[in-house]
């Protein structure tokens, strides 16, 4: 039974429908992707999982029970833990306090240090700087802290809203090792990207969605193989694979 | 004898530093400039003279007049500053405005306009060191704000609703994707700055022997004055700025007379906002965001 169950989920923003009938599922201890261009739905996706965007239609089921009318803070705390877009770190606050601020539902403080020390242990240049305001921070230490903060909140559901976006490659090929290194460890991963190749690498299923549909699901490797697929979605191929995928792009094109 | 009025411009500073406090927090985490403070500060020194005369002893008479402010500062996050949450920074600032008319008018339906006699309910203990007179009341006010800024600074700076504090300051969309229950934070703010702004009322009524309704608003602009003066949002620039105030307040009436305390405190102001635009302690504009 999968983790997470997507159902028709469906999000309107002002008038339109920036979400429309997307399934999906994630099974426990799994790695799955969902991939498509800017604007596609994937930030709206995540945030009606963890519960920031109410959804018009369909349903979200958690761990054998649905999540609606949950909060944040009440999803937080069954284990589903969000690390936004943009990294969202609180530039006001210590490298230490954004982590603590990650942990602040937890009671057990004594575990909570030890969690923080493990990412000390796995980051030092977060450790060297623990007592700093984070605004010190490069784009990819940020990320780290990011990733960091989601940890301390012992999550069973991690969902990554673009962690490569604006890093340099060195840090890109960090992150993609930690996300891989976390799910060997039991975690749960939800990542949305738009670095396509790195991502369908590691995944154990992949979603492409487009406008709000999702329009490809199934086996990474396969989409990854398929160099039409790789040309319609993820902007990766060669211009002589182009070929009667061609009218969904037009449709796109339109909105 | 200028070290007299040196350690009464202190003890002035100590009320105006509560005021400023209560100001610098709601702007500091709220974005918010709350004009129902000075009301909460009257509320908190009218309540407990209407209660000492009631016959309550005068300690329980200062508790329940917190207590009520709690409640008044409640309803105004319920009725002023949340509806307007989303929209224009100026909507609540009216309507915060609107309470502190309404509380004012209030006590001049029900007490009257003039003002009160407040019992010197500390006695006449003085302390005398060397040549200075400190007053019992002058203590106590200096006490209760030290310890109120000390208590602020360790909770804002070390406690998990501190951290939470600061994350909403920062970034209330931020703090609510980390899952904060920023509705639950939020109110609390209002009880802390409340209680901050009706302690000020209370002890000034314990020094200077008198209430009013419009006692709040002197005081109260004095105090936007002092947090300005120490740089908004700033908790130790509230302190400054309010013990700055206080003395420069005092020093003016001894050299120029009383007729010139607000251009010596308001003139003070201006300067410092033509050299210093962001305040003594404050951190210059364009910080937040990203």
């Amino acid at each position: 039974m999968a983790l997470l169950e997507v159902e028709g989920a469906s999000v309107d923003y002002g008038r339109g429908r920036v979400l429309d009938d997307v399934s999906l599922s994630v099974g426990e201890g799994e790695i799955v992707t969902v991939l498509g261009a800017n604007g596609a739905g994937k930030t709206t996706l995540l945030r009606a999982i963890a519960g920031a965007t109410r959804l018009a239609a369909g349903r979200v089921t958690y761990d054998g029970a649905p999540l609606d009318g949950l909060s944040i803070g009440e999803r937080l705390a069954r284990g589903i833990v969000l690390v936004p877009e943009g990294r969202r770190i609180l530039i006001s606050l210590t490298i230490e306090e954004n982590l603590l601020v990650g942990a602040h539902q937890r009671r057990d403080t004594a575990a909570v240090r030890k969690d923080i020390a493990a990412i000390y242990e796995r980051f030092p240049n977060l450790a060297q700087r623990r007592h700093m305001a984070a605004w010190c921070l490069s784009g990819g230490e940020q990320q780290m802290l990011a990733i960091g903060r989601a940890i301390v909140a012992r999550p069973r559901l991690m969902m990554l809203d673009e962690p490569s976006l604006g890093l340099s490659p060195l840090f890109v090929n960090t992150l993609f090792g930690l996300i891989v290194e976390l799910n060997r460890g039991g975690l749960t991963v939800l990542l949305v990207e738009q670095n396509a190749g790195k991502a369908l690498a590691i995944a154990h299923h992949a979603t492409v969605i487009e406008l709000g549909r999702v329009v490809v699901a199934g086996d990474p490797r396969a989409l990854q193989a398929d160099p039409r697929l790789r040309e319609a979605y993820l902007g990766q191929g060669d211009d002589a694979a182009a070929g009667p995928i061609e009218p969904i792009l037009q449709r796109g094109t339109g909105v | 004898m200028i070290a007299q009025q040196l350690v009464n411009g202190v003890m002035l500073g100590a009320i105006y530093v509560m005021v400023a406090l209560a100001f610098t927090l709601a702007i500091g985490i709220l974005n918010f400039m709350n004009f129902s403070i000075p009301g909460l500060f009257m509320a908190g020194g009218m309540a407990t003279w209407i209660l000492i005369h009631r016959g309550v002893p005068w300690w329980a008479a200062a508790v329940v007049a917190l207590i009520v402010a709690a409640a008044i500062s409640l309803a105004v996050e319920r009725l002023s500053y949340r509806p307007s949450n989303e929209g224009d920074v100026e909507v609540p600032l009216v309507s915060s405005l609107g309470f502190l008319v309404l509380l004012q008018s209030l006590v001049l339906a029900t007490v009257g306009s003039d003002q009160q006699a407040f019992p010197a309910v500390l006695g006449d203990l003085n302390l005398r060191i060397g040549g200075l007179v400190i007053g019992a009341a002058q203590v106590l006010s200096l006490a209760i704000s030290m310890v109120l800024v000390i208590g602020l600074t360790v909770a804002l700076k070390s406690t998990s609703f501190g951290r939470q504090i600061r994350s909403i300051a920062e970034s209330r969309e931020t703090a609510t994707l980390l899952g904060i229950d920023v509705g639950a934070v939020i109110p609390r703010v209002f009880v802390i700055s409340a209680v901050t702004a009706a302690l000020g009322g209370v002890l000034f009524a314990l020094n200077y022997l008198q209430v009013s309704p419009f006692m709040g608003e002197n005081v109260g602009f004095k105090g936007v004055a002092a947090m300005i003066v120490g740089g908004m949002g700033s908790v130790w620039g509230a302190v400054l700025g309010g013990l700055l105030i206080g003395v420069a307040e005092v020093l003016s009436i001894r050299l120029f007379g009383a007729d010139t305390v607000d251009i010596a405190v308001y003139g003070l102001l201006l300067v410092l906002l033509v050299v210093r635009p962001q305040g003594l302690l404050g951190k210059p504009p364009a910080r937040e965001k990203l």
